[in-house]
């Protein structure tokens, strides 16, 4: 495959995954503002998802909908759902014949759909719920297209190990922010809504409730999102993805680049699997969860630098 | 929908061949389609014709247009009413153009090696020589099996009393080929059953076609080679073309980047280390594809291409420099390569057409200049045109000025009355004015043509240009098996 357009579809795929995180955390925290009789803050999502200055993060931080287009239908706003739709369009279009017709025309309408001025307006005036949910069903879409007609050659498993990366870098920064404002402790008694609500905005509070059944403490809590192999946004269970994916490139060609890459992702799947909360309440929450990240910078620098290299 | 309400906009013009309508009547071939629209309400045919707008946008079947730094998706106008040619029609076309193909390749074959046609004096030699598109670079090239023009578009028009012309020979990059392909794709939704009970020609074997040649004209007797399809980019106005046709055929679309000459070989940047490429269906224009070789400053190309293709390590679809023979001045010499080359009788006539370099032809051109449309003889897409009868007074004084400074650069051609066929426009048939451009595939062992093409249309009421850039549209092309 081309280096390019393994590159093109590594980068589709990030940009897909990165809309899907944004819109199902930007409704729950939307829920969540109307069961708020303090002021919701957008202020943490702000963090995340954008390189807004401070002074202008507090100046919206309590206007719901401003945030939410802000964050959906801003053409200014770098990783708003307008340009990562555009830009994984665009990253398609130029590697068309390498994806199925059928994911083509999916990411294809999508891009039509995100375009309407009515969005927008829907958002100021209308339920922003009912809109994020057709905006997540879209990209539903995309996802089951892309299981399904995708053969299982290079391209697919590029676009998975995008896939995987971006979603471990969103969890690691979502607990990163959610734990900031606890200032990194872990003993502090929180609000249980406080992570009710964090839960259902990464899809994880079903399956928190079944697998800890006692109280919804910090710790559980973290412990679902860093090892917890059965939840699909969990750390541990993305680096393990992107290991599998990453175990199918394997050629006697690319010996040397194969070689450096697998130890890379090898060493952080056993960091993560082989702690537990002891170690990591030893480095500290923060240090640790700074640590994954720059390990998964390092991976997709790698990457770019051993396969992708086309200039 | 009655006869009287589909047709209560089409008026039959004087000196105009209509496709549907003689004088008197619906001409048979198009009388099923006739019957066929008289069942559906102006509401059901308005609701097709929204669909295949539809489809066409869901299929990413567009062209960006840019400004103000937001892309904006505009697809090609689509007219839902097919053109039909019937098989007789079509057998004659078909043969016309492939012994004019067997001219052209001919022809540059020689201009680049002994230049017979030159020496016999058939050609003037300063025609060549003043040609920008002639390649000194391609002289004493061999090209592989002795091809030049694997693929090309040929545009063919229809005068008042039905003859049919060649207005150019497109063997450069034509393109459009895209669109024969998707508006039979459409007409099948749009329309359904009715291309089986019309007995319309399949067009679908294009790619495999295509495929076939490319394949055959590897250097390296492999049984897989490796073929590209070489594009400038997605900002590219055919970049849905390329990367359909690289799909079609299931080869790999490349940018020059991707592209890399070593020792004479090109080979391709692959995520597993460099893969050596055979073919080359390029979509880039001459001037672009090797900054070593022509143009310095080209990001298109790649550097060293030139000296691998002229080592025979790789093959360039069309070869370089195949713009010397249609350029339109040769033009006016294709019938006489016919007859030089091949001992034979033109079988497709070419427009009258007038050097402006003569001047005889140019007084007379000037004389009469409200019948005549004059063109630049390097220029395409109805682009430095100017059509007498439609321009101001100052228009044509300027171009007068243009073109007695350099002569040899301009062609004129009485205007010719394209023949017009009903189009779908606000609810209601009317006459607009068509052209056709058949795609021909020159392999190893024969020239084949798909019974179909791309027929365009200028949609703007009374006009004749039916280039895209100027507001033109297009509809799917139906040749009739002879069963009909």
């Amino acid at each position: 495959m081309l280096s390019r357009v393994a590159y093109s579809l590594y980068w589709m795929s990030r940009y897909m995954e990165r809309s899907d995180g944004i819109l199902r955390l930007l409704r729950v925290n939307y829920a969540y503002s109307q069961d708020d009789f303090n002021q919701f803050s957008w202020k943490p999502v702000l963090s995340i998802f954008s390189a807004m200055k401070p002074a202008e993060k507090i100046k919206i931080q309590y206007q719901n909908r401003t945030v939410l287009k802000f964050m959906i239908t801003d053409n200014e706003n770098q990783n708003s759902v307008l340009n990562l739709i555009c830009t994984a369009r665009e990253n398609a279009r130029s590697v068309q014949d390498n994806v199925t017709k059928e994911l083509w025309q999916c990411l294809n309408d999508y891009y039509h759909e995100i375009r309407k001025k009515q969005i927008g307006v829907s958002l100021e005036l209308d339920d922003p719920i009912s809109v994020i949910d057709n905006l997540v069903t879209q990209g539903l879409q995309y996802y089951g297209t892309y299981e399904i007609t995708m053969a299982r050659s290079e391209g697919y498993y590029f676009m998975n190990i995008g896939k995987y990366i971006e979603r471990a870098i969103l969890s690691v920064d979502i607990l990163d922010v959610k734990f900031s404002e606890l200032e990194y402790s872990l003993d502090e008694t929180t609000d249980p809504t406080y992570w009710k609500y964090f839960l259902l905005s990464i899809s994880g509070y079903e399956l928190f409730l079944k697998s800890y059944r006692s109280a919804l403490d910090s710790s559980n809590v973290l412990h679902q999102i860093v090892w917890n192999d059965d939840f699909p946004r969990s750390i541990i269970y993305s680096v393990n993805r992107i290991q599998k994916s990453f175990e199918t490139l394997k050629s006697d060609k690319t010996s040397e680049s194969y070689k450096v890459l697998s130890f890379m992702i090898g060493q952080l799947e056993s960091s993560i699997r082989y702690s537990d909360l002891k170690d990591l309440q030893q480095v500290g929450l923060k240090e640790y969860l700074q640590k994954i990240k720059n390990d998964l910078f390092a991976i997709a620098d790698a990457l770019n630098h051993y396969y992708f290299a086309f200039n | 929908m009655n006869s009287d309400e589909l047709f209560s906009a089409y008026p039959i013009v004087s000196n105009v061949w209509d496709e549907m309508f003689s004088k008197t009547e619906v001409r048979e071939p198009y009388q099923r389609i006739l019957h066929f629209l008289k069942q559906l309400s102006a509401e059901e045919l308005t609701k097709k014709e929204e669909m295949a707008r539809r489809l066409f946008m869901s299929q990413g079947v567009t062209f960006t247009v840019y400004s103000s730094g937001e892309g904006v998706e505009k697809i090609f106008p689509f007219d839902v009413i097919p053109r039909i040619i019937t098989a007789s029609e079509w057998a004659y076309i078909d043969k016309g153009i492939k012994q004019r193909l067997k001219a052209l390749n001919l022809f540059l074959i020689d201009i680049y090696s002994n230049q017979f046609i030159l020496k016999d004096k058939i050609i003037p030699t300063d025609l060549i020589y003043s040609c920008e598109h002639y390649l000194r670079e391609m002289h004493n090239l061999k090209v592989p099996h002795n091809i030049f023009v694997h693929i090309s578009g040929i545009d063919i028009i229809r005068d008042s009393d039905g003859t049919f012309y060649v207005l150019e020979d497109n063997l450069r990059t034509p393109s459009g080929v895209s669109y024969m392909l998707e508006n039979r794709e459409i007409t099948k939704r749009i329309f359904p059953d009715l291309l089986p009970q019309c007995f319309v020609q399949p067009v679908i074997n294009y790619p495999q076609i295509l495929y076939k040649n490319l394949a055959a004209l590897s250097p390296r007797h492999n049984s897989n080679p490796n073929i590209v399809m070489l594009t400038p980019g997605i900002f590219n106005s055919a970049y849905f073309e390329h990367s359909t046709l690289a799909r079609l055929m299931g080869i790999e679309l490349v940018e020059g980047r991707d592209l890399v000459v070593d020792n004479h070989r090109v080979f391709m940047k692959t995520t597993k280390g460099l893969e050596r490429v055979d073919v080359i269906y390029r979509r880039v224009d001459d001037e672009f594809l090797d900054p070593l070789v022509f143009n310095a400053d080209s990001m298109l190309g790649v550097a060293g291409l030139m000296s691998a293709y002229r080592k025979g390590h790789v093959a360039i679809v069309n070869a370089p420099g195949n713009g010397v023979a249609d350029d339109k001045a040769t033009y006016i010499y294709v019938p006489d390569m016919i007859k030089y080359y091949l001992n034979e009788e033109p079988i497709l006539k070419n427009v009258p057409t007038y050097k402006m370099d003569d001047p005889e032809h140019l007084e007379l051109v000037f004389k009469n200049i409200e019948n005549m449309v004059i063109k630049k003889t390097n220029a395409s897409g109805g682009y430095g045109m100017i059509i007498g009868n439609a321009a101001t007074q100052q228009e044509i004084d300027d171009y007068k000025i243009a073109v007695l400074e350099n002569p040899r650069n301009f062609i004129a051609q009485p205007i010719i009355n394209l023949s017009s066929a009903p189009c779908y426009i606000n609810g209601k048939l009317q006459p607009r004015r068509i052209d056709l451009r058949p795609f021909a595939l020159f392999g190893t062992n024969d020239i084949e043509i798909v019974p179909g093409g791309l027929t365009r249309v200028a949609l703007k009421e009374g006009s004749l240009v039916v280039n895209s850039s100027q507001g033109g549209g297009s509809k799917d092309t139906w040749v009739l098996t002879d069963k009909f």
